[in-house]
């Protein structure tokens, strides 16, 4: 019965209106895309995230790394001599990172010295190469490299085992990178360009990732000089032996290295480096010492660490990426109850030969079902097509607010291939649960009551008390506190409820509007018949146009809301880019390049620079990484009297007595900016305890300030105390003010021919690079909108093709009273004009409400940034002119096509 | 075949074995350097000890060459096992060492060692390799004995009764620290040290072996721990030379006889499959002292390794002369388990190095040996 049904019944539907179901499909393979491509992006900036080592050692057990600064080598005897009984390997790793050299003309040009690339407007993003430095001896006891299929040394051509000692630093690149390695890599590392010479590819570890396309693989000393950092290491790996008790093993090593990082370095390691042989353990229990000398994790520890960073990103742009599924969701409901109307002289006839009333159910939720399966598969395809676009746009804000990622292209993946076939079959199958039961219970007397307006989702949308009751709830819901998801990342579960019971509200808003909006109107009904119409329609809304005008509500709440959003950001970054760039030039390591880099100024290099006879002023800044409760931030150190006293800071909340800004009192105070604030949930006048090589150190905040450049959060302190603590003069960024006369641009041109290794902005080229990478940050925001809109407008056409296929007889009466096919256009259009024009206005009356969510509810509680509420008037203006315009001119079309539909009704 | 300079270890386990070929140089002849720069032993050597139990980092290849029988207090039998225990030092290109290196990650010098053991009831045969440059995780004292490669060590406990201890493993399956007491004098030889490799003025190594050290330790196992005895040889050896061009591999056989003797056999295979006239076997007498004997080197009996496809001799027919009677004598040299293959990764040489027991014709046993056999995988053409 059932197959005979869908084939009857379903399968001739499709056929008989080809256009409308290939348009649902689009529609939801729409949703299903942009839901889709978002997911795959993100996955790919997230798996992009490698704990590169792995490329090396398959995988290592257990990983320490201090809480901050780095360690010394003289930890290596004493974890060799702790660890001596317990068969595991010890592998030291350095790692720091390298920049692409930004593009230079023509060699000539570049030889005329001054101003080669001074030109050129300096920009941030160039590709940043993660410098991995392990010892490349030692990585051959390994398991994992000896059944590894390439080796890294091959005799001849310069890339044999002794050619290693010998006085070049050699470099490995991916195989990602180039099939065949290159002569050299140059590289822009800390504040030099070097050339490397290339003595391979990295051989693929047994069981280990491959290598990403931005490794590059040195010797660990090498990597030590290359980078200034000799004597230190910035962590050590622990791969256990097989064999014999490997699980007990494996934590009776995480036990002592525990309970080592708490004991004090022993005397053995800290008087002779190098003891010959050390068979012994520790003779006496170490003195504990207040903080653990490291931290003891695993490679899995890692990535969840990153994963958690970029959760709150991450799960903003899949919400927001729902909207169009959403919208979808609207228009398949519409689509299907129209059907059911429509057809339900066919369903009486079934039902009084005696058809099942659950058969007839089951086979409309069947072709719901396929609807979505087929607008799924096509969605998937669009989604990876999309996810290619987007996945550059994810990158790029993973880059310059989390860690460096080289992430070029997303690959389609099961899981979220599943995810969105499910989502569209489920959006499809919800938006078809209640035409079906509306189809089931079609009593078989129907057949004599033809085209009866079903009222399906009429009955909801016509409940003033659901309007307000939705719209009170989601006021209620900003007040809740965000879902903690650990590693110091917060979900605004409340905001985004919040948001979606606004929409709901809206959308029934806007419903309810429509035969008041009519009542309006009533007035043109003298400028002729098409208004009469028109009016008549819109005093009387059926279902299909309230669904129409709330699925419009729900795309132009969330685009214009997001545009505020958005306004808003920019108006708050433009605030504080003016207040915290004063200085003239801003000089870093041109290696620079993401916020992970950690390429910075030597001593030397920072004073030569500051030294420059036009500079009157020059600010020391660095920068530390440092973990605090297991979750990654920053310790800087800066010239804090110096700063405050250009303005520098944009204060949240009152500004810090005097003395935490003069360096001779300020010991143990520290400045905090907002987003730090909000992650460790640290106030005004309480302490915290930051680790330092030197031990640690607590502080009292003294102030919090804002800082939209770094999601992670900066505890800011005098930075005569962390050149102290860390005992470390570079500089991670300096700034210089000229004397007056002097140019910018010519001191500019002057230090960059001295320090081609230093990448150098001008005040005014920083404001609007900062100002670039705000933008480009948000570019797949408006992506969204624009696709969460085109849906909105194609699906006000297909509500308007539905009402007009549901008016048929009227459709004939009127060609028969003499109206023109012309003339019935305008009627549809003004009937359709002004549903836009309705959605539109409650839309954007939405879209403030939602704009305030998102500013002070999502966003504050994702990335902890207070905002300014800012509306981009001519924006929205001209949002709006676009959807009515769209609106009248799309139903104007439909009303063409509909006047022409034959009389007879073959459905 | 990853790593290239342990190659230079076996190729110089494989000059040692020359140790007693060659017609006698004058002292004016010999160069003090080799071409690229390294020491060349010269005749009459004068050894400080325990200085130069240590290393001797001027000469290009040195190693520490420990092999022994072990038996536990079981009774009424002990559990038996064989054990291996060697550390190389080898030292890199004089030129691309030239440049400072950090203490913690030299570039000087690489050190390679390799451990072993075989369960002699069972036949389990365990062994591993392991490579570090000289700093932090390896390093060999120049004032005495004490070598270290990770957490595997030898070295003097008392440097004048010239006890010492040896803490080596294989993975976790494995760990052992035994004291090593010598049960006889220090051999040293060719001549008192010095020996000749061949017809190369450079071809000549210091040769020092404790024939016969007394054991005593412990031998985890599984996570077991079995005290142990047993009795051990030690060769430490160190020169500069290069591997004559007609060899393709060696056997050689440390043998300790229950009279109190030792022997020690090396012969040298050429690429036409005959043995080299450099080919030596010498007697060890109850009180040191060395005499040469001629000898019949007789493989009775093959053994198809599973690892590698290489072929090795196994029980051996061993024919010589007795110094002390003057009688001609016959050994059987039986390897305990035909699988002490030792199929190496890191130093890229595969060989043979197993514990035996030593038989007379008769089957009497008459003690225990340890066989190395080299070149079977293949030619080592690649140490030329």
């Amino acid at each position: 019965m059932l197959p005979l049904l869908l084939r009857r019944l379903s399968l001739r539907h499709a056929r008989l209106a080809p256009g409308q179901t290939a348009l649902l499909v689009l529609i939801l393979a729409l949703g299903v895309a942009v839901f889709t491509a978002v997911r795959l992006a993100n996955r790919a900036a997230v798996s992009s995230f490698t704990h590169f080592t792995d490329t090396l050692t398959g995988t290592s057990d257990w990983i320490i790394q201090a809480p901050a600064g780095r360690l010394p080598e003289a930890v290596l005897p004493e974890l060799r001599a702790a660890l001596a009984d317990l068969a595991v390997q010890i592998h030291p790793v350095i790692e720091s990172t390298g920049s692409e050299p930004a593009p230079t003309a023509s060699p000539a040009e570049a030889d005329a010295g001054a101003g080669a690339n001074a030109d050129a407007p300096p920009r941030f993003g160039r590709r940043t190469y993660t410098l991995l430095g392990v010892d490349l001896v030692a990585i051959a006891n390994l398991a994992a490299q000896q059944t590894a299929a390439d080796p890294f040394f091959r005799d001849g051509g310069g890339g044999g085992f002794f050619d290693l000692f010998g006085p070049e630093p050699l470099v490995w690149l991916s195989p990602a990178y180039a099939p065949t390695p290159p002569g050299h890599l140059d590289l822009i590392v800390n504040d030099r360009p070097v050339r490397l010479r290339v003595a391979g590819l990295i051989p693929r570890a047994t069981d280990g990732p491959a290598a990403p396309v931005g490794l590059v693989v040195l010797d660990l000393p090498r990597l030590q000089r290359l980078v200034g950092r000799e004597g230190q290491i910035d962590r050590v790996e622990f791969v256990l032996e097989p064999g014999h008790a490997l699980e007990a093993r494996r934590a009776e090593v995480s036990r002592r290295l525990t309970r080592l990082a708490l004991a004090a370095p022993s005397a053995s390691s800290a008087s002779a480096h190098h003891p010959p042989s050390i068979t012994h353990l520790p003779s006496s229990d170490p003195q504990p010492s207040s903080a653990p000398r490291w931290l003891v994790s695993t490679p899995g520890g890692r990535r969840d660490t990153a994963e958690t960073m970029t959760e709150a990103f991450r799960l903003n742009l899949t919400v927001l990426s729902l909207i169009a599924l959403l919208v979808g969701l609207y228009l398949v409901f519409q689509a299907l109850d129209g059907a059911v109307v429509r057809r339900r002289a066919e369903i009486a006839i079934l039902r009084s030969l005696g058809v099942d009333a659950r058969v007839i159910r089951f086979a409309w939720l069947a072709e719901a079902a396929v609807l979505g399966l087929a607008g799924g598969a096509l969605g998937l395809l669009l989604g990876w097509a999309g996810a290619q676009v987007a996945v550059r746009a994810v990158g790029q804000t993973v880059n310059a607010l989390y860690y460096a990622t080289s992430v070029q292209a997303a690959q389609l993946a099961w899981p979220e291939a599943a995810l969105g076939l499910a989502a569209g079959v489920v959006a499809s199958v919800l938006a078809g649960w209640a035409p079906a039961r509306a189809a089931a219970e079609t009593p078989p007397a129907q057949v004599l009551v033809r085209g009866a307006p079903g009222a399906i989702g009429g009955r909801w949308l016509r409940s003033w008390p659901l309007a307000l009751g939705a719209i009170a709830l989601g006021v209620a819901l900003t007040r809740l506190p965000p879902l903690d998801l650990g590693g110091g990342t917060r979900f605004p579960l409340g905001g985004h409820l919040a948001a979606f019971c606004g929409i709901l509200g809206g959308g029934v808003l806007a419903a309810l509007a429509i035969p008041a909006l009519g009542r309006a109107l009533r007035p043109l009904a003298a400028r002729g018949a098409s208004w009469r119409v028109a009016i008549g329609h819109l005093l009387r809304p059926t279902g299909r146009h309230r669904l129409a005008a709330a699925a419009l509500v729900c795309a132009i709440g969330m685009a214009a809301g997001m545009a505020i959003l958005v306004a808003s950001f920019e108006r708050s970054v433009r605030g504080w880019v003016q207040s915290a760039l004063q200085a003239d030039l801003y000089l870093s390591s041109a290696g620079a390049q993401s916020a992970t880099a950690d390429n910075r100024l030597a001593p030397a290099t920072w004073r030569a620079l500051a030294a420059h006879p036009a500079v009157a002023k020059a600010s020391i800044f660095s920068a530390y990484p440092l973990t605090l409760d297991g979750k990654p931030t920053t310790l800087g150190g800066g010239d804090l009297a110096d700063q405050s006293g250009r303005d520098g800071f944009l204060w949240v909340g009152p500004p810090p007595p005097a003395e935490a800004l003069d360096p001779a009192r300020n010991a143990g105070l520290a400045l905090v900016s907002e987003s730090f604030s909000q992650r460790f949930r640290i106030q005004r006048g309480d302490t915290l305890t930051v680790p330092t090589p030197a031990g640690p150190r607590t502080l009292r905040v003294a102030a919090l300030f804002a800082d939209y450049g770094n999601e992670r959060g900066t505890v800011l302190v005098d930075r005569t105390h962390t050149t102290r603590w860390f005992d470390d003069d570079h500089a991670t960024s300096i700034s210089l003010d000229l004397l007056p006369g002097a140019v910018a641009e010519t001191v500019r041109a002057d230090l960059l021919a001295a320090h081609p290794g230093v990448s150098i902005f001008t005040n005014s080229s920083l404001r609007a690079e900062v100002l670039r990478i705000f933008r480009q940050t948000f570019s797949i925001t408006y992506a969204l909108q624009i696709i969460g809109l085109a849906v909105a407008v194609v699906g006000l056409a297909l509500s308007l093709v539905s009402v007009l296929l549901d008016r048929r007889d009227e459709l004939t009466t009127l060609r028969a009273l003499g109206f023109r096919r012309s003339e019935i256009a305008r009627a549809t259009a003004i009937e359709g004009g002004v549903l836009a024009l309705c959605a539109t206005a409650v839309g954007l009356a939405l879209s403030f409400g939602l704009g305030w969510v998102l500013i002070h509810v999502i966003n504050k509680q994702s990335f902890g940034w207070t905002l300014a509420f800012s509306a981009p008037a001519a924006q929205l203006a001209a949002l709006a002119v676009l959807v009515i315009g769209t609106g009248f001119g799309v139903s104007y079309l439909v009303g063409r096509w509909g006047a022409a539909l034959p009389a007879d009704r073959e459905e | 075949m990853k790593y290239q300079p342990p190659l230079h270890f076996l190729l110089s386990v494989f000059c040692a074995f020359c140790a007693f070929c060659g017609q006698p140089l004058r002292a004016s002849e010999i160069p003090l350097r080799t071409p690229d720069g390294f020491a060349v032993p010269q005749p009459g050597p004068a050894f400080t000890f325990p200085r130069d139990h240590g290393s001797h980092p001027d000469y290009k290849i040195e190693w520490w060459y420990l092999t022994g029988h072990l038996f536990t207090a079981d009774k009424p039998t002990p559990r038996r096992f064989g054990f291996q225990a060697t550390f190389f030092r080898s030292a890199a290109p004089l030129a691309t060492a030239a440049h400072p290196a950090p203490a913690a990650f030299g570039h000087d010098q690489i050190h390679l060692a390799h451990m072993a053991l075989v369960d002699v009831a069972t036949g389990r045969f365990l062994h591993q390799e392991r490579l570090n440059r000289a700093g932090w995780d390896a390093a060999a004292s120049t004032t005495t004995l004490d070598v270290r490669n990770g957490d595997w060590s030898l070295r003097f406990i008392d440097a004048a009764s010239e006890k010492m201890q040896l803490v080596g493993g294989i993975r976790a399956d494995a760990r052992f620290t035994f004291t090593l007491t010598p049960a006889k004098p220090l051999v040293r030889f060719g001549e008192a040290g010095y020996s000749r490799k061949g017809a190369a003025p450079t071809a000549a190594s210091y040769y020092l072996t404790f024939p016969r050290l007394a054991l005593a330790g412990a031998l985890t196992l599984d996570g077991v721990e079995l005290p142990v005895t047993g009795q051990a040889w030690m060769d430490h050896e160190y020169s500069s030379s290069q591997l004559d061009k007609n060899q393709v591999g060696w056997d050689w056989l440390s043998a300790q006889l229950h009279d109190g003797r030792e022997l020690m056999f090396y012969a040298l295979r050429a690429a036409d499959g005959t043995l080299d006239p450099a080919s030596t076997l010498t007697w060890i007498a109850r009180d040191g002292t060395l005499a040469r004997a001629p000898f019949l080197w007789q493989p009775l009996t093959t053994w198809k390794s599973p690892h590698t496809g290489a072929i090795y001799p196994q029980r051996i027919r061993l024919t010589t002369t007795d110094p002390e009677s003057r009688a001609e004598v016959v050994f059987i040299i039986e390897p305990f388990h035909p699988d002490q293959e030792l199929a190496g990764k890191l130093g890229g040489v595969t060989y043979w190095e197993g514990a035996c027991r030593l038989l007379a014709a008769d089957g009497a046993e008459l003690g225990s040996a340890y066989l190395e056999l080299t070149g079977y995988d293949r030619a080592l053409t690649v140490l030329r």
